[in-house]
């Protein structure tokens, strides 16, 4: 079989949705959506993503308007979708991701929450844990504002202690995480720069992390600072200590890429970063990983395509998509199954 | 289909106990169990002991604990937990009343047996914070269903299991 599969279709025929698709199986997440009701049709009632593995596993991921998800296995259903985690492992590129060093630190955070779920998937539940955290804290000083109450400190430290503890277990998993890519990461931005650029990939935590590297010394130097920032707090309206003011920041040869990189520079350090992202993953499970290049083609001129061809080489599995096959410069159109998507009516897309 | 199957009278006798139900069952003023009296079933049998107060969420929890047979202290119902996005402070629950009873009735332990969510998490430590100056505060153990494999736990109730662990008797 192929190991790469280039699918081909004008736009909104729907290459995306089924690059997305094996990323959901993958990561139970979507890069474009955070909201399951956008992944179905508006007409239907729900979604449904099946998969046969080339280790002979049946996936099946449904999305219901009422009732929420539900995942089987080889015919079983999972009472815990996690369980899905690890039939599929797929590391993916899009568009989106070309502003990765530019854009929004938001942007930078959910790309490090993606590389650290796929190596530790009960990290989703502390994501979940201290988004819920955070929105209940910040709603609560708009219900103090209609009436004020008594034991209004005793309320937030039982709120800190919360925040405290999942902060510091998020910090940690980010900050181990970023110091697993960095060495690969600054070995790809080298390679890709012929040898002129020196990456380096900076944690910066949106709490003060004083003390030792110890879940108990950080856990405390937290609650101190979420208790000591209560009277902006309250004037803000917003919680302003936690992993949710995280930033990255990119180091090229000493300057920030964001700031003096140039376009040319910053493609280049995404490149580097999906790079170490799919060297990771594949050393830490001891398997290449897929990778979802989407659309990313058209962005790529013909030498980083070269490079990103090189790099890749033939040990991973890749899905790519492309609204023209003149987007693929030189080998990367050799040894590939091409498909070609045309616009349904009925909105059913048959891949076969 | 199936009750407009039913003679008159059978359905009569239905509608009347439903209604009857809505009009006579009210709260607890102890505890804030359903009841049809003043005082609920439990908070008035003399064979339970008054000095300890199991606190929850709903009256639903308390019969679940009920089933158990187990427990042989009182309640007390709070009739919801804290969550501002769904605009409930602590000034909405029976919280205010729990701790003068706590304060009235001399309890020597109360404990907590809320849900291990946020909200759940969240009531839990305000409530220990303002109870534990004057009484003992526990709450209850979360940890491995019984009859479950412990490699097909998760790793969320694996670690709180850890978290909450014993010393061996």
């Amino acid at each position: 079989m192929e190991k790469r599969l280039l699918v081909i279709g004008p736009n909104g025929v729907g290459k995306s949705n089924l690059l997305e698709s094996v990323e959901l199986l993958g990561s139970l997440r979507s890069h474009r959506s955070s909201s399951d009701q956008d992944l179905i049709h508006w007409n239907n009632d729900s979604a449904i993503i099946r998969a046969k593995t080339s280790n002979d596993e049946n996936l099946s991921l449904e999305f219901r308007k009422v009732g929420g998800r539900k995942v089987l296995k080889n015919g079983k259903q999972l009472s815990r979708h996690l369980d899905l985690l690890g039939s599929v492992r797929c590391v993916g590129f899009s568009a989106l991701d070309l502003n990765l060093v530019r854009g929004e630190p938001l942007l930078r955070r959910s790309w490090l929450d993606r590389v650290v779920q796929q190596l530790e998937p009960v990290y989703g539940d502390l994501i979940t844990r201290f988004n819920r955290l955070l929105r209940q804290r910040n709603q609560l000083w708009r219900y103090w504002k209609d009436s004020e109450q008594a034991n209004q400190d005793v309320l937030l430290d039982a709120f800190d202690v919360q925040m405290a503890l999942v902060s510091t277990r998020i910090h940690r998993r980010r900050n181990r995480a970023l110091k697993h890519l960095q060495p690969l990461a600054a070995k790809w931005q080298k390679r890709l720069s012929k040898g002129n650029e020196d990456l380096e990939l900076n944690y910066l935590p949106g709490s003060a992390l004083e003390g030792e590297e110890t879940e108990l010394s950080w856990r405390l130097a937290i609650e101190e600072q979420l208790a000591g920032q209560r009277n902006d707090e309250e004037r803000l309206g917003s919680c302003k200590v936690g992993p949710h003011r995280d930033e990255v920041s990119f180091l090229l040869n000493g300057s920030p890429a964001r700031k003096f990189g140039s376009a040319g520079q910053q493609r280049t350090l995404v490149l580097s970063l999906k790079l170490a992202e799919l060297e990771l993953v594949g050393a830490t499970f001891r398997e290449p990983p897929l990778l979802l290049l989407d659309d990313v083609f058209a962005e790529l001129d013909p030498i980083r395509q070269f490079l990103l061809l090189e790099a890749v080489g033939d040990d991973h599995q890749c899905l790519i998509s492309a609204t023209h096959l003149d987007a693929f410069e030189g080998d990367w159109r050799r040894n590939s199954q091409i498909l070609e998507l045309e616009r349904q009516q009925d909105g059913i897309l048959e891949v076969g | 289909m199936h009750l407009l199957r039913q003679p008159k009278e059978k359905i009569q006798v239905f509608s009347n106990a439903l209604l009857n139900a809505k009009s006579k069952v009210g709260q607890c003023k102890r505890c804030f169990h359903l009841t049809a009296g003043e005082e609920c079933e439990i908070c008035l049998n003399q064979q339970r002991d008054p000095s300890v107060i199991c606190v929850v969420a709903d009256s639903r929890d308390l019969i679940a604990l009920e089933r158990t047979r187990e427990y042989k202290g009182l309640y007390h119902i709070l009739g919801g937990l804290i969550s501002p996005m769904d605009g409930i402070g602590p000034d909405l629950l029976n919280i205010s009343h729990l701790v003068n009873r706590v304060d009235r009735e001399n309890t020597k332990e109360v404990i907590l047996a809320l849900t291990p969510s946020v909200e759940g998490d969240t009531t839990s430590l305000y409530l220990s914070r303002l109870l534990k100056v004057f009484v003992k505060v526990t709450r209850i153990a979360y940890g491995l269903p019984v009859g479950s494999e412990l490699e097909y736990a998760d790793e969320v109730t694996l670690s709180r299991a850890i978290e909450g662990r014993r010393e061996v008797e």
